[in-house]
């Protein structure tokens, strides 16, 4: 059952999901008529089709005033429709859920707008939707108006907007309406950086005046920066729920598994394939595969940030050739060569190679953040003149950033900050003077 | 920070429980009741949208209509049976207009709406009655053609004409209960809106819209019983009763029998709490069927 209610006293949570269960009825093809309600009534073997989907199994978890809570988990996992029955969108097939307070849903920026009314009226209707009354409105107009930087536009039919004008309009009111709680679906990916920002900041300081919020998300760095407590969930049920650092590193473990299985069985089944335009040299030596390993020696795709990473280049040269170079070259996939190092570089001096062998190159902590990188192999002579055998970018993993807090750009220097002013630095109470404050790996 | 899911203590009373039913629907309706206005705005902006005239239409056409009878029975099929039969007709023809728009532009509403229902939430009640109330707009423009032409054609008002407003919200109580109705069984089963149009049309020919009930005979004998015509009438179909007394007001200037008009307000009032009933028993699913 679904109760909303303006009831609160204080310690009592703003949302309260005590066992609830969703069940979804996916049918082939909806029933919808007389006719077929009719012919189902002497057919029951065609109620055999229908499957069920349980996207909530039993789950309970409390919301209290002014948090700000996380929801993480993969596409599909039910996420969403736990949030709209929050929102109260759906109803819960088992179970009950208690919101306490005004709630506001952003679950689709703008869904209540009109194209034939002008924005104005639309602040007016999407208002009143959100449960404000007119007066209200009128006093929060102005500063709704300023945050959507719509300026004259705003008394204009509002299908004349661009799609960044209407979400701008839709996120403004939203917030505007000062409402206890905020759910927040996805719905800041839309828009420009510039907008994005704001809407970011626009939340903080809603959080800052007492506001509780409830975010689903995929950007992890974005949960672990804006919420205090997060929920893995998939499977239909709340995986763990903590502190957003700890439930973001079980979440991407538990994807790196599967991924990892799922790459396993790739490679059992086939080597990459390296096509011909990837690949060039005069073969005198030949890079027969490449595998990219952790600290165990186990191949892998997926790496986290900190952690070991070792490219093993397994090769094969048919006839003896002296003072070989091997080098790697690493992108991002985006295209941006982020380093290039070779034997040659780091002095290494190979006499010489004859038949089958093993190169390779130990990273002990990896500095690279969050993304997807390709990795090239090369092999060639000392002078540089001759290339035995060249991947383009054939090798692909994927970085999480895990631990490490770092969010802008592609790596991380592990630089160290230190105050240099005279005044102490004050941290948890003790007194120390010009540490360095190293980041936590 | 371990949360354990059993380990909450649940905390609302169990007379919070009690409190969620009709009671409960009523006040949130109340306090979405600028939602509903801005509704209705919309309903009207998106109808009139583009077009030259707007909402004179709603004057212009019973004007022009009241021009069409006034050509076909004068001219064409003179009816010296009634006296000013445009004006009879005008009487019954405009709240039975007024309750096929409502019921027709409300059963579709809440599909109609689907986008919004799946992302938002709000009383969705709504959005039937501010189609219906839309309508009552209408309704209400295209009575001041009435008035004008009861003037032009010399028909005094009625000294009860103060009840006018009364049975407006009567019937805008009938017509909300049939919407609500339908509109909700429409999202489950979309043949509901295929069948309205053959239902009205027979209802309407059940309705003493372009005859009086007179013509009726007054009792028919079947299988050894005699019923009232009249009264089956008005207690089988309420908009009889309605229309009846809209006539009665406004083109017969007499006063309705105190305890039918007490009757039909009572079967409206009905009519629109259990519509009312069975749509709130429905609309939690909404979100998922659309």
């Amino acid at each position: 059952m679904y109760i909303r209610t303006d009831a609160y006293s204080e310690g009592q949570p703003l949302v309260e999901v005590q066992n609830v269960s969703k069940r979804f009825v996916l049918r082939q093809e909806q029933q919808r008529s007389f006719q077929e309600l009719f012919i189902s009534i002497f057919n029951r073997r065609a109620d055999s089709t229908r499957k069920l989907f349980w996207p909530l199994n039993d789950v309970s978890f409390s919301l209290y005033k002014g948090e700000s809570l996380g929801i993480i988990g993969p596409n599909g996992s039910g996420k969403s429709t736990l949030l709209k029955l929050i929102a109260g969108v759906l109803e819960p097939t088992s179970g009950d859920i208690i919101t306490r307070g005004r709630v506001a849903a952003l679950l689709e920026l703008g869904a209540g707008f009109h194209g034939d009314l002008t924005g104005r009226e639309n602040i007016y209707l999407n208002g009143t939707m959100y449960g404000l009354n007119r007066h209200e409105i009128e006093q929060r107009m102005d500063e709704i108006i300023e945050f959507s930087e719509l300026g004259e536009f705003i008394d204009m039919p509002i299908k004349h907007y661009s799609s960044g004008m209407y979400v701008r309009l839709g996120f403004a009111v939203a917030i505007h309406t000062k409402p206890d709680m905020l759910l927040v679906d996805e719905v800041l990916s839309v828009g420009d950086a510039a907008f994005q920002h704001k809407c970011m900041s626009a939340i903080q300081d809603f959080r800052r005046s007492g506001g509780t919020l409830l975010f689903v998300s995929h950007d992890l760095g974005t949960v672990q920066t804006v919420c205090d407590r997060a929920i893995w969930y998939e499977y239909g049920k709340i995986q763990t729920i903590g502190h957003p650092t700890d439930v973001v590193m079980g979440y991407l473990n538990h994807v790196a598994e599967k991924e990892e299985a799922a790459h396993q069985k790739r490679v059992k089944d086939e080597r990459p394939i390296i096509r011909d335009e990837q690949r060039w040299g005069t073969k005198r030596a030949e890079i027969t595969h490449v595998d990219l390993c952790d600290r165990e020696g186990e191949t892998r795709s997926i790496f986290m940030s900190g952690a070991p990473l070792e490219i093993h280049i397994h090769y094969n040269a048919p006839v003896r050739i002296e003072h070989p170079v091997f080098g790697l070259a690493l992108h991002h996939q985006n295209g941006t060569h982020i380093t290039g190092p070779n034997t040659d570089f780091a002095d290494l001096d190979i006499p010489f190679i004859e038949g089958k062998g093993k190169m390779v190159f130990h990273v002990p902590a990896l500095s690279l953040l969050n993304g997807e990188y390709l990795v090239s192999v090369a092999v060639h002579n000392q002078a540089d003149t001759e290339m035995f055998d060249y991947h383009d970018r054939s090798y692909r993993f994927r970085v999480y950033a895990g631990q490490v807090r770092e969010r802008y750009g592609l790596i991380t220097l592990n630089g160290q900050w230190k105050q240099v002013s005279a005044a102490p630095v004050i941290k948890n109470g003790a007194k120390y003077q010009s540490d360095f404050v190293s980041q936590k790996n | 920070m371990q949360m354990n899911s059993s380990g909450q203590s649940i905390t609302h009373p169990p007379l919070l429980r009690a409190r969620i039913g009709m009671w409960q629907h009523w006040k949130e309706l109340a306090r979405y009741r600028d939602l509903l206005y801005y509704m209705v705005v919309r309903e009207l902006k998106g109808r009139y949208k583009s077009s030259v005239l707007g909402f004179v239409w709603s004057l212009l056409n019973p004007l022009l209509m009241m021009l069409v009878f006034t050509v076909i029975f004068t001219l064409i099929m003179p009816n010296n049976q009634i006296r000013s039969y445009p004006i009879f007709l005008l009487c019954g023809l405009l709240p039975w207009n007024y309750f096929t728009a409502g019921v027709l532009s409300s059963v579709g509403s809440v599909i109609g709406n689907g986008n919004l229902v799946k992302k938002v939430y709000f009383p969705r009640e709504i959005l039937p009655i501010s189609s219906v109330l839309a309508q009552l707009v209408n309704f209400l423009l295209s009575l001041l053609v009435v008035f004008a032409l009861l003037l032009i054609f010399g028909i005094s008002f009625s000294p009860k004409l103060w009840l006018l407003p009364v049975v407006i919200v009567m019937q805008t109580c009938f017509i909300i209960g049939i919407s609500l109705f339908l509109s909700a069984i429409n999202v489950y089963y979309r043949d509901t809106a295929m069948i309205l149009d053959v239902i009205l049309m027979a209802w309407f020919f059940l309705t003493p819209v372009f005859y009086p009930v007179d013509i009726l005979p007054k009792s028919y004998e079947m299988f050894g019983m005699v019923l009232d015509i009249h009264r089956l009438m008005n207690i089988l179909n309420p908009m009889a009763s309605i229309v009846n007394t809209y006539r009665d007001i406004l083109y017969l200037g007499t006063y309705t029998v105190g305890d039918f008009f007490l009757r039909t307000a009572v079967t409206s009032v009905v009519v629109m709490l259990s519509g009312y009933w069975v749509f709130n028993k429905m609309s939690g699913n909404f979100g998922e069927e659309l």
